[in-house]
């Protein structure tokens, strides 16, 4: 293939991963005008032109809400003699209802994408995040509904009030996440520019007499990425991802353990709430797997070892940090508006 | 070519703008009665929205204070309280508009929060800060939440009435039929007849059209 031609596809994929990088970070912004602007009346209907992707949305929307209708349905059906067959179907719509309600903001799709990107994680990592995540969610939903509505049998007001604070504090994290990432790649980055610019004084015959740190090993543009970047993948930090978004209840969770309360059928909504999470995982995990195998596409496109693909991983490595910060940022003071009426 | 096409895709799907972000976790279905005064002229509309079963359940949590099962007028009257005032910072979800620009809404009056068989509603008044004359000129009513969070629908019945007070003649228009009634109650035929030209996403903004000819 010419080189030039080479060039250009690469360019097309880089701009490509931006995108990916950057999308996820405006979705704040996105739901975010009646908190950015507090007694701003609402603006004009946004909904107006009929793409194909408005109608994939309101196709989307609507599953949701048949969905949720459902759901109500089926606990309901829990009381009569009907129960067994309406426990199927309540499995049934929880998992369905997970899978689409994921692709709202705040359930981790977005950060461990990112995560995934930014760091030398495999598609497995990627799914077991995922999952552990939602759990930790669910976990958290069920602890929250459970300690307050049972057993202190606070307002829904009041429990929907802690909701938020969870959510805020998990925003925050993950803005935290994002930054410390950021830092290191950053910091990792710079580390290689000063050796490669040692080198250059090496090629150059320039020898001050600098004492720089040899172990380094990689100076050189064409040393292979995969050594070269490699980041040591912590548990750490990935426990951090799960802390991160595991402790913000999934609101849907929350309505539906009330509401299951409130039928005095508790135990059903712990079981929607887990199936839900499977559900909500299977999505996360098929974003987060998508962001993995196309990265790994392009490398193995642009050939190990050239700059290329040292290219691609650093656009990845400070492109998804940088993704994870702006995320949690505006998430995290959009959740700082005026409460929610309802 | 492939991987480049294969980004485009990760792109997509992760970035979905618009309406794919739309998340609401509250449905409500309003209805709304235009207020006017002896002459004929808007002075306010007063809302009557229906919640969804979770949201209700949700609502009503922990406000059955003296445990009889039931929800009495002061058990209700903080969530009440509570809903008005927060409204406040969301435009109480309502636009109306006189000749293209927005009119000027004062506090709401008249707020009561009610319960039948698990289902919240709230109604309230919302007057125009001064009265508006309908019959010189269309009124627009919006009731929606950019955000998406909350899901309003107008009623498929009787979604805009009109008090007695009204002139002759008032009418108001949806940009389309209401697909639905009651929020806990959506039809199989709805959702069969979702095509790629659904407008569905309207009915997140359904601005009515407010006239009263002669």
């Amino acid at each position: 293939m010419p080189r030039g031609l080479r060039q250009a596809l690469m360019g097309l994929l880089l701009a490509a991963l931006c995108a990916v990088l950057i999308a996820p970070a405006t979705e704040g912004f996105a739901q975010g005008s009646p908190f950015g602007v507090p007694g701003a009346p609402p603006a004009a209907a946004p909904v107006e032109s009929g793409g194909w992707f408005d109608a994939l949305g309101q196709r989307f929307l609507a599953v949701q809400q048949r969905l949720h209708r459902q759901l109500g349905d089926s606990i309901e059906t829990l009381k009569t003699e009907r129960a067994a067959a309406g426990m199927l179907v309540l499995i049934a719509l929880s998992f369905g209802y997970g899978i689409v309600h994921a692709a709202g903001p705040g359930h981790g799709k977005a950060v461990i994408s990112s995560y995934v990107l930014a760091n030398e994680e495999t598609v497995r990592r990627g799914i077991v995040l995922s999952f552990v995540s939602a759990i930790a969610q669910a976990l958290t939903a069920v602890a929250l509904v459970g300690l307050l509505a049972i057993l202190f049998n606070s307002s829904g007001a009041r429990i929907t009030g802690w909701a938020n604070t969870l959510e805020t504090a998990s925003y925050a994290l993950i803005a935290g996440l994002g930054l410390y990432l950021l830092v290191r790649e950053l910091l990792a980055l710079f580390r290689r520019g000063s050796a490669l610019q040692h080198d250059d004084r090496h090629a150059h015959g320039h020898h001050a007499g600098h004492d720089h740190d040899h172990n380094c090993g990689c100076g050189h543009l064409h040393a292979p990425p995969a050594d070269a970047l490699k980041q040591p993948v912590t548990l750490k930090s990935m426990a951090a991802v799960v802390a991160a978004v595991g402790i913000r209840p999934c609101t849907g969770a929350i309505l539906v353990l009330i509401f299951a309360l409130a039928q005095d059928l508790f135990w059903a909504g712990v079981a929607a709430t887990f199936v839900m999470a499977l559900g909500t995982a299977i999505t996360v995990s098929a974003l987060a797997a998508l962001a993995v195998g196309s990265r790994d596409f392009a490398l193995r496109y642009a050939g190990a070892g050239s700059g290329w693909a040292s290219t691609i991983w650093t656009a990845c490595s400070l492109g998804g940090a940088a993704a994870i910060f702006l995320l949690g940022a505006v998430l995290f003071a959009a959740s700082l508006g005026p409460a929610r009426p309802f | 070519m492939r991987f480049a096409l294969f980004g485009a895709v990760v792109a997509l799907v992760l970035g979905s703008p618009g309406p794919a972000d739309a998340h609401p976790h509250v449905w409500v279905t309003a209805r709304t009665m235009m207020q006017f005064d002896k002459d004929g002229r808007v002075t306010g509309v007063r809302h009557t929205w229906v919640f969804d079963k979770f949201y209700s359940a949700t609502a009503l949590q922990g406000l059955d204070t003296d445990l009889d099962g039931k929800y009495s007028k002061a058990e209700l009257e903080p969530l009440a309280a509570v809903n008005i005032s927060s409204l406040k910072d969301f435009g109480y979800f309502t636009v109306v508009k006189a000749a293209d620009a927005e009119v000027a809404l004062s506090e709401p009056v008249d707020y009561l929060v009610e319960e039948k068989a698990g289902v919240v509603t709230l109604a309230f008044t919302l007057p125009l800060t001064s009265p508006i004359d309908a019959r010189l000129g269309t009124l627009e009513l919006d009731v929606y939440d950019p955000s998406y969070y909350v899901a309003f629908s107008f009623a498929a019945d009787t979604p805009i009435t009109f008090a007695a007070d009204a002139p002759k003649g008032c009418a108001a228009k949806l940009p389309q039929a209401p697909k639905e009634g009651n929020p806990n109650d959506l039809s199989e035929s709805f959702f069969s007849q979702l095509g790629p030209d659904s407008n569905f996403g309207a009915t997140l903004s359904q601005a009515a059209r407010i006239e009263c000819a002669g």
